[in-house]
């Protein structure tokens, strides 16, 4: 499942009209970069000196923005994400949470905040949250605390959230990601501000006609990771790309199913755009709803288009500091709600729970355990000699990179594995509407199969055969082979006879060749394989057959 | 604090003005927690080889004062019901206002009590880890919490319609 949503997604940019994007402006981006990744530190020093680079085309036909406009314009994104955390149970009780659920069924007091009902943290979260700040390469908080977030609404019972507020357990990182070839490409760094611990709150249903709305409070004290990046994001697809490396991330670190549709990874970006070099942030528009990495892409292009055609028309007054909502029907932005001044949320340190302390041995063991990340992975497959198209299909998917892993392991050829998984497989996989991990084949039987064709056991064409027997039903390639009597045919002798044989039947054919109608060749060749059933060796095949045509002219 | 913050934990939309006196109280910034804090006063060590560090984020933390001041801003009854989402009629406001402003003194002498050697407790210490091992337990008496619920209507709990977050 996962891997196919990966790969949906993949697609669905590809498809995006985003790609028509002119290559220059990429190349100019490039340059930037590598100013960027010398000095990680001062991520937001370099992005001052940037050149120019923002070039949105419209995206709907209601944005009639012309290229020349949006050139003189720079769009600045920062995002802020929510990870859900796969915990079996809640972040402060034991309830268990499972996506689905009956509503209100997976409650007790502690999350539905009856008075007098302590909380007390579940360890994984703190271990999720420091196996995710290493990962982004953040600076641990060794002595953090948790904060009351107080807020009034009827999602969460208790009046408050336990949040992280001035401490925060992670910060000053980076998420390193490679950009697809169909965006220009392009290795990329951006900056991690910080990571902090939280509750998510209930689900409130508001009825369509009725003055009242439905909560229900399964999801009210679920762990939650709150990763905020540095603005550094220029355009929709790098806000969408950075979103699907944190997604990828979060998988291979297992700490979350980040899945968008289920809710367990939300993010909500802020745009703001300012004049080329202008230093200073212009008014940011935070955007929600955004549950898809296209939508997150085609959002920020709508609301960039929409604020800068607000500056082109002189009415740049009118970009207020305001959170829209994404509606993904009509493809535009809408106000949601303005803000008036910052919102008061009384923060103060969460008394009914200790500080959060880590030890340096604690830190460094989950650091030694922590899995390949994708980054790594990619760097690996980079090195094996793998082509960067191949590199980003392959690490895409925690599974799919799993499996590769294993058939190299048993001894594959690096280009003949990714080739089979990359092409027969992951068409099967699509058609089949199966991940990786549903399909019958598993890795040691396709390093067999691989070994099997390239030794000359079996013709590629047999290969493939055996293959989608595997994919469907499993078992062996040995197994297979002898079940079916599929072996390759090398002995020179049993082929003379087949080619004498079909010779001998098609006399007519055999007079015209001999006639000077040499094309006739494919012909005798496809009559001898199919007397073979498929496993003559076809370079033997052609080479007896030949001696034999010729040989009476 | 405890009472204050007990106070506060209004089951949705309830106990509102009990959220006016806990928001007042806030605001008007009766706490300093943002000195010296050394974690030897926080539970959850994980080994005792721990470093200290202090941490000193004045003017970071909404709820800091960095001076005692005497004298304690009357407060804005409008503005606190609107923080609590009730209405309040002129009236109320009027005869509410001494009252909070009264509690608020009553917080306000303790300001005088001079604190500076002292460290900040902001929770009751507990010895060593007290973290929970992710087992799930389901709460054995759901029916008489629902039960509870003063509007609970196929499977959910019915408030009024909210739309406004903040």
């Amino acid at each position: 499942m996962s891997s196919m949503m990966a790969s949906t997604f993949l697609r669905s940019i590809q498809n995006h009209p985003l790609m028509l994007y002119p290559a220059a402006l990429f190349i100019r981006k490039k340059v930037v970069l590598y100013c960027t990744m010398k000095s990680t530190e001062s991520q937001t020093a370099t992005q001052e000196k940037q050149n120019p680079r923002i070039k949105v085309p419209p995206r709907t036909q209601t944005i009639t923005t012309t290229n020349n406009v949006s050139k003189d314009y720079e769009a600045v994104i920062g995002i802020e994400t929510h990870v859900q955390l796969n915990t079996l149970t809640k972040a402060f009780c034991s309830c268990p949470y499972n996506y689905g659920s009956p509503p209100n069924t997976s409650v007790c007091p502690i999350c539905m905040g009856l008075p007098g009902a302590l909380p007390v943290l579940n360890s994984k979260v703190i271990e999720y949250a420091v196996k995710v700040g290493l990962a982004l390469n953040c600076k641990l908080s060794l002595n953090s605390k948790f904060d009351r977030k107080q807020y009034f609404y009827p999602d969460l019972p208790k009046g408050y959230q336990i949040s992280q507020f001035d401490v925060p357990i992670a910060t000053g990182g980076y998420l390193d990601l490679d950009l697809p070839m169909e965006f220009g490409g392009g290795h990329w760094k951006f900056g991690i501000t910080r990571v902090h611990m939280e509750e998510d709150a209930g689900k409130l249903l508001h009825s369509e006609s009725g003055s009242y709305s439905q909560v229900d409070l399964n999801r009210a004290g679920v762990p939650l990771l709150e990763i905020v990046s540095e603005p550094d994001m220029r355009t929709g697809i790098e806000a969408a790309e950075y979103a699907a490396e944190l997604q990828r991330l979060v998988r291979y670190l297992g700490v979350s199913n980040g899945n968008m549709q289920e809710g367990s990874l939300r993010c909500d970006v802020n745009v703001s755009i300012r004049p080329i070099g202008q230093s200073q942030f212009g008014t940011k528009v935070e955007i929600k709803n955004l549950n898809s990495f296209s939508s997150v892409s085609r959002a920020i292009d709508f609301e960039i288009s929409r604020q800068v055609q607000l500056h082109s028309q002189e009415k740049g007054d009118q970009i207020i500091q305001e959170t829209r909502l994404w509606e993904e029907g009509a493809q535009k932005t809408v106000t949601m709600r303005k803000k008036e001044g910052l919102a008061d949320y009384r923060y103060f340190p969460e008394p009914d729970l200790p500080g959060v302390i880590l030890t340096k041995e604690y830190v460094d063991a989950i650091r030694d355990s922590l899995p390949e990340a994708p980054e790594m992975k990619r760097r690996r497959y980079e090195k094996m000699g793998l082509s960067m198209q191949d590199v980003l299909f392959l690490a895409n998917d925690i599974n799919v990179a799993q499996f590769f892993d294993a058939t190299i392991a048993k001894g594959a050829d690096v280009k003949l594995a990714t080739n089979w998984i990359m092409g027969d497989i992951a068409a099967y996989m699509k058609n089949e509407k199966l991940t990786i991990n549903e399909i019958k084949l598993v890795p040691r039987e396709l390093a067999e199969l691989i070994a099997s064709i390239k030794g000359g056991t079996i013709s590629g064409k047999i290969g493939k055969e055996i293959l989608f027997e595997l994919l469907a039903k499993g078992g062996t390639v040995k197994g297979l082979i002898k079940e079916k009597d599929l072996v390759q045919i090398v002995d020179p002798v049993e082929i003379e006879k087949m080619v004498e044989k079909v010779l001998a039947e098609n006399p007519q054919q055999l007079e015209q060749y001999r006639g000077g109608k040499t094309k006739l060749q494919g012909y005798f060749a496809g009559q001898v394989m199919k007397v073979s059933k498929g496993k003559a060796n076809p370079g033997l095949l052609n080479k007896i057959l030949l001696e034999k045509l010729n040989a009476k002219s | 604090m405890r009472m204050g913050m007990g106070s506060c934990r209004a089951l949705l939309m309830g106990r509102a003005v009990a959220a006016t006196a806990s928001a007042s109280i806030q605001k008007t910034q009766v706490f300093n927690f943002s000195r010296k804090i050394s974690s030897n006063s926080f539970g959850l060590c994980f080994s005792k080889s721990v470093l200290i560090t202090c941490r000193n984020n004045n003017g970071v933390r909404s709820c800091s004062t960095a001076s005692i001041r005497s004298s304690l801003e009357p407060p804005d009854v409008p503005r606190l019901a609107e923080t609590a989402r009730i209405s309040l009629t002129q009236n109320e406001v009027e005869e509410f206002a001494p009252k909070i402003r009264q509690v608020i003194d009553w917080f306000g002498q303790l300001q005088d009590v001079d604190l500076h050697s002292v460290e900040p407790a902001i929770r009751a210490d507990t010895e060593g880890s007290n973290l929970r091992d992710d087992v799930p337990e389901t709460f054995e008496n759901r029916e008489a919490m629902i039960a509870a619920v003063p509007s609970f209507e196929e499977q959910y709990i019915k408030v009024p319609k909210v739309l406004n977050k903040e």
